[in-house]
């Protein structure tokens, strides 16, 4: 095995394109190191591109908010900026591992991992997140939901880097929330986790809602029926049932040691109610 | 009393922990030494058909490898000789050591293994208890007759079933008959990992036909016998050496790794070292045993228990280990602390295709515990009775005696503890509102009585050395407990304390830190070699003074005669010219607890038959439940407890604190599952959840200090107890909460919401 | 590989094998055991050093990735005369008992004061969150903070 430092995001680009599929990028190594040190992955090559502070960096302007890849979660649980327009992706950024792992472990390390329990995936998805991709082919852009395409597979080309994310922040009458279900107060993988992005128009009716879940499929979606069971209501407690019900109806989770598939599913229902209800007081205030 | 008893002094290992260079086994490193690793059973139960190790010798940096062959074939064992250093023929749990390698480094070892060609025609593995002992299962042990049991006399056992305790005394039938009510329960509990944040390790040398071992092991003497017996040669021909421990719990008193690393430094003949992944260490842990417990009892109207049946199977993995030990458990624990009628008990230790189970802090009383106040809890709303004034009405007191017939000439503590925890828990108990819950459980628990000894010496410059093979575990029970013991008896400050680590050439006997004894049991030792060293110190100051003995004082590291000021020698002066006289300032002492007065006829299968220098109990949960997720938080945890005297006040919170959260754990986060094919579920830190800091609440705690006369100052056992009653009071107190009973611990979110579903059931019905 | 790094105020230079992890290295090269290994999953929080100020588990921390950056460790704290404030405080609130996930505790706790000179016992608590300790039950080390080091840095 060969390790790696490329000195600039050309030289890793290049890197990439020579070894393909024999090369695993290495960010924060918090997911890619455990992988490696229990013999999960025997790649040729580790190409290491912590170093590149080029992919590092939160960077507003308007209605376009992008993010380094290599953004840790500790500064995205911190930043104010990612606070105030993208609060869902701070909450979920504050529940991934301890410090340690906030510390290095980073956005696009999270998103290339495709975790079925990827934490930042859900608020990621309701904030419409396009995944930015560069070889030295061609730079792409692609929608989280079509990047992350099975447990542990990504829409990535071998010869590709993830350089960044574009969101689109919150604004106007907007409530961000990210709910994950653990059975401790930290360190958990999440059992389920539900982010909602609300839209209340002045007469506190939805006029938009996005909801994305993650631990309940392969991996993490935006719930598209669900929203379009709550579009134009005020939330009545009958459109919220409506709504979970076909939430659950789109899940399908399994069962291992964490938690049972049946009680993935049961929770998913009352976890939908109470992020509407938080991003609708969020929404109004 | 000295200055030094009941003070809150820093432990004297702490500034070697705090900087990093306190050494414990993993960082040992011995001259020349190679890296071993170890092949283990990949399934839980099967023939090996096949092993070959050639291509494993012929490794590159490969020393040694060993198997079954390169071992004594005598099974080796605790109680019963029921287990092989290395599996040969074939295997019986996941993890199962079959060879070891040792090579120049980790890397080549790991290799090595790797080449090891192992054929293994796997077998339904033995996982359910109840199936265990049915007439349809395997025999885990087809040849369990021809064991050796090493008690006098054996106790019963047969088949499946390693061990099995049985008492019926007269009359049960007949209260149950009479009763006004029957109270029935069922329940279980699942494994738990003591998850010491050392996994373990040892190191090892063979030289001259001695094999010296380095390990971080609560109970050195315990490795050179049980290594005695396993190697089968003398007790001589082994040293151990113990180095700081990094966390045991239990699981670190029985052997470990070190038959491994003992064979592989004979074959080598050169210095071998092996440690345990995490993973590794969870699977093949001795892990608190998973048990299920079936309790009825017959009650009269106003609450008073009249008779008691209980039956416990519990789970001891291949082997047995202890578990011969702890089936006398439910006998000595059925009715926790109440007064309680004749009381049936049938208890068995089963044999599955599982790691075996073994020690762990509180051992079988934390599920027993549950059992019995879950059952308490019930029993009240059964008759709808307050649940406190229930426990009140039949808790013991003085005179009153436990299912063995061993009278407590000292249960008051109980009454007076329940006194304490009303006057700080204000909280309300009924209709505290939302979905908060409040749970009471309450336990009698003993001091480990086994034998302990202790050397001190005077120092030639006036310190005092304390040399021991009592082991500091991290309860502070040396680094506090003996240290300020030793202080106060000669009367020196602590830092003049310099106490040895254990090495079992030079230090005298001593049984190891398990069941709360370290403090009680050498403490004593110090306090009669302590008398003895003033005895010697006195006498040759009173050369020196020229004067009587009896007209001399000792204190604060000085001698002199009485009403004297001017006259005060230093110890060191008294130390030098004892020296130099050829007679060196020295004392030993011993102490173990004899047995207190009890019924042999009881029961059967009663190999661990008393509680010496009980301790008392009670312990008080608030928590709140969500009922939508099924999530529990702790929001107030209230201890009180009979410590007979604190020697050192914040070492005991520490341990209360600590053993709470070891039980917090148990009750709502930890919790190994096996699966039908005998392999845990949880393997790993991330998937075994244990309490974090934003998990455990801070525990209240009061002390209650009615000193016991054989303790040094009083002191009884501590640090084992508080992790006892926990399970049962947070079971109580999100039963309380969700209005629905809880019979299994750990308690899951899913059960939780499970519960709540049947009584919205009941209630809409 | 050679790998050249700040560690503990010192250039430190060593070869590692590609793919090795900073706490081997500490450990095994250069006789800095007060790192623990104690899960290599990043679960325990026992291997903690402090890279460029930040606690990070050095059992997932590729050796290479520290080029040119700087490596505290529990040794790079305080002399042994005198204690580092936070090491001082866990001896006088009994937050040490077996000791063997102190130095990890140590070094997120210095981080924190550094980031935060008077944290709240919340803040205190999740700051730990990646730490694991089966001894105390965490009260007397929360106190070492609270009570002690608190306003001491």
């Amino acid at each position: 095995m060969e390790f790696i430092s490329p000195a600039s995001k050309d030289e890793a680009l290049d890197v990439l394109g020579r070894l393909g599929p024999d090369a695993t990028v290495l960010a924060g190594g918090t997911d890619v190191m455990v992988q490696y040190l229990r013999g999960e992955i025997a790649p040729g090559h580790l190409v290491y591109i912590g170093g590149l502070d080029a992919l590092d960096g939160i960077a507003a302007d308007g209605h376009e908010f992008s993010i380094g890849a290599l953004t840790p979660h500790r500064r995205l649980a911190t930043d104010p900026l990612v606070l105030d327009l993208l609060p869902a992706v701070s909450a979920a950024a504050a529940t991934v591992g301890g410090w340690q792992t906030q510390a290095v472990g980073t956005i696009g390390g999270n998103v290339c991992n495709a975790s079925p329990a990827a934490d930042l995936a859900a608020p990621l998805l309701t904030a419409d997140a396009m995944v930015n991709l560069e070889s030295g082919r061609a730079k792409r852009s692609v929608r989280l939901a079509d990047f992350l395409i099975g447990r542990r597979q990504t829409a990535r080309e071998p010869d590709e880097l993830v350089t960044g994310l574009s969101v689109t922040p919150r604004q106007g009458r907007t409530g961000d929330v990210y709910l994950k279900v653990g059975r401790r107060g930290a360190m958990e993988v999440a059992l389920v986790g539900l982010s909602t992005r609300l839209m209340l128009d002045d007469s506190d009716r939805v006029e938009a809602v996005a909801i994305a879940v993650c631990s309940v499929a392969p991996v993490p979606y935006r719930a598209s029926e669900a929203e379009e069971v709550l579009k134009g209501t005020r939330l009545e407690a009958e459109a919220i049932r409506e709504a979970a019900a076909v939430l659950a109806t789109s899940a399908s989770p399994v069962s291992d040691f964490r938690a049972d598939a049946r009680y993935r599913t049961r929770v998913l229902g009352a976890l939908l109610e109470r992020a509407l209800r938080m991003a609708a007081e969020r929404a109004a205030a | 009393m000295n200055a030094s008893i009941g003070a809150a002094i820093p432990r004297g290992d702490a500034r070697p922990k705090v900087r990093g260079t306190a050494r414990y086994a993993v960082d040992v490193e011995l001259a020349g030494m190679g890296h071993a690793r170890l092949l283990r059973s990949p399934v839980a139960a099967g023939r090996i058909v096949r092993l070959d190790l050639e291509a494993a010798r012929r490794a590159p940096g490969v020393r040694a490898v060993a198997a079954a062959s390169d071992m004594p074939s005598r099974l080796h064992g605790l109680v019963l000789r029921d287990q092989p250093a290395f599996a040969s023929e074939v295997v019986r749990y996941e993890g199962e050591p079959i060879a070891a390698v040792v090579a120049d480094t980790l890397a080549e070892a790991e290799t090595a293994v790797g080449l090891i060609e192992l054929e293994i025609e796997e077998w339904e593995p033995v996982v359910d208890l109840d199936y265990a002992i049915s007439e349809q299962a395997r025999l885990v042990h087809p040849d369990w007759e021809s064991y050796q049991m090493l008690i006098e006399g054996g106790f019963p056992r047969g088949g499946n079933v390693v061990a099995e305790l049985a008492a019926d005394p007269d009359g049960v039938d007949a209260a149950f008959a009479s009763a006004y009510r029957v109270v029935e329960d069922a329940f279980g509990a699942d494994r738990q990992y003591q998850a010491y944040l050392e996994p373990k390790g040892a190191l090892a040398s063979y030289e001259d036909g001695r094999y010296t071992i380095h390990v971080s092991h609560q109970f050195p003497f315990a490795i050179r016998d049980r290594l005695a017996q396993v190697l089968d040669v003398g007790l001589g021909r082994i040293r151990v050496i113990g180095h700081h421990i990094g966390g045991g719990f239990g699981a670190k008193l029985d052997l470990g790794l070190e038959p491994y690393v003992a064979v592989l430094a004979r074959l080598s003949g050169r210095p071998v070292k092996l440690v345990n992944h995490r993973t590794e260490d969870l699977i093949t842990c001795p892990s608190r045993e998973n048990a299920l417990i079936r309790i009825r009892t017959a009650v009269s109207q106003k609450g008073e228990f009249l008779a008691r049946e209980l039956h416990c199977l519990l789970d001891s993995g291949a082997y047995a280990i202890d578990a011969p030990f702890l089936v006398s458990l439910p006998l000595l624990l059925a009715n926790g602390a109440y007064r309680v009628g004749p009381t049936r008990v049938s208890a068995r230790a089963v044999y599955t295709n599982t790691a075996p189970t073994g020690a762990f802090r509180g051992v079988s009383g934390t599920y027993l515990n549950f059992a019995v106040e879950r059952h308490v809890d019930h029993i009240a709303n059964e008759l709808g009775l307050d649940r406190n004034e229930l426990r009140r009405l039949n808790l013991l007191d003085d005179g009153d005696r436990l299912p063995n017939g061993q009278t407590l000439d000292d249960a008051r503590s109980l009454h007076e503890a329940f006194d304490m925890l009303d006057d700080i828990s204000t909280t309300k108990e009924v209709g505290s509102g939302g979905w908060r819950g409040v749970g009471t459980a309450a336990t009698v628990w003993l001091t480990n009585p086994l034998p302990g000894s202790a050397i001190l010496k005077l120092n030639e410059d006036g310190t005092l050395g304390v040399i021991t093979a009592a082991t500091e575990n991290g309860s502070g029970a040396v680094a506090m407990g003996l240290r300020q013991i030793a202080a106060a008896q000669v009367d020196v400050l602590p830092d003049q304390v310099i106490i040895s680590m254990p090495d079992t050439d030079s230090a005298p006997y001593d049984a190891g830190s398990q069941g709360s004894r370290t403090t009680h049991i050498v403490g004593r030792a110090l306090v009669e070699a302590g008398e003895e060293l003033r005895r010697q110190i006195l006498s040759k100051a009173a050369q020196i003074l020229e004067a009587a003995p009896e007209d001399l004082e000792l204190s604060n590291g000085t001698v002199r005669v009485v009403g004297a000021p001017s006259s005060a020698i230093p110890l060191a002066t008294v130390a030098l010219k004892a020296t130099a006289d050829g007679a060196s300032i020295t004392a030993t002492g011993s102490y173990a607890t004899a047995s207190p007065r009890y019924d042999p006829t009881c029961a059967s299968g009663f190999l661990f038959p008393t509680f010496p220098t009980p301790t008392y109990h009670v312990h008080r949960a608030e928590v709140e439940v969500d009922p939508l997720l099924g999530t529990v938080t702790v929001l107030r945890y209230v201890v009180v407890q009979e410590v007979g005297k604190a020697i050192n006040p914040q070492g005991v919170a520490g341990q209360i604190q600590g053993g709470v959260a070891q039980g917090l754990g148990y009750a709502l986060w930890e919790g190994l599952q096996i699966g039908s094919d005998g392999r845990y579920r949880q393997r790993t830190f991330e998937a075994y959840r244990l309490p974090l800091a934003v998990d455990v609440p801070r525990v209240e705690i009061v002390l209650l200090e009615n000193g016991h006369d054989e303790g040094p100052f009083g002191a009884r056992g501590v640090a084992e107890p508080p992790v006892v009653p926990v399970a049962a009071a947070i079971a109580n107190a999100v039963a309380d909460a969700i209005g629905a009973p809880i019979n299994r611990i750990p308690i899951t979110p899913a059960d939780i919401l499970d519960a709540i579903e049947t009584v919205n059931r009941h209630a809409t019905a | 590989m050679n790998l050249t790094f700040a560690l503990n105020g010192r250039t430190a230079s060593v070869d590692v094998e590609a793919g090795e992890t900073l706490l081997r290295t500490l450990r095994d090269r250069l006789s800095l055991t007060g790192a623990k290994e104690g899960c290599v999953e990043g679960e325990c929080g026992a291997c903690t050093v402090l890279l460029d100020g930040q606690p990070v588990d050095s059992c997932l921390l590729p050796s290479m990735s520290v080029a040119r950056r700087s490596v505290t460790t529990v040794e790079g704290l305080g002399s042994v005369d005198t204690l580092h404030p936070v090491q001082a405080a866990m001896v006088d609130s009994g937050g040490v008992q077996c000791g063997f996930c102190t130095p990890g505790f140590i070094m997120v706790l210095v981080a924190l004061l550094r980031e935060n000179p008077d944290p709240t016992e919340l803040e205190i608590r999740q700051a730990v969150s990646g730490n694991i300790c089966r001894c105390t039950g965490y009260a007397q080390i929360v106190d070492a903070v609270i009570e002690k080091a608190r306003g001491a840095m």
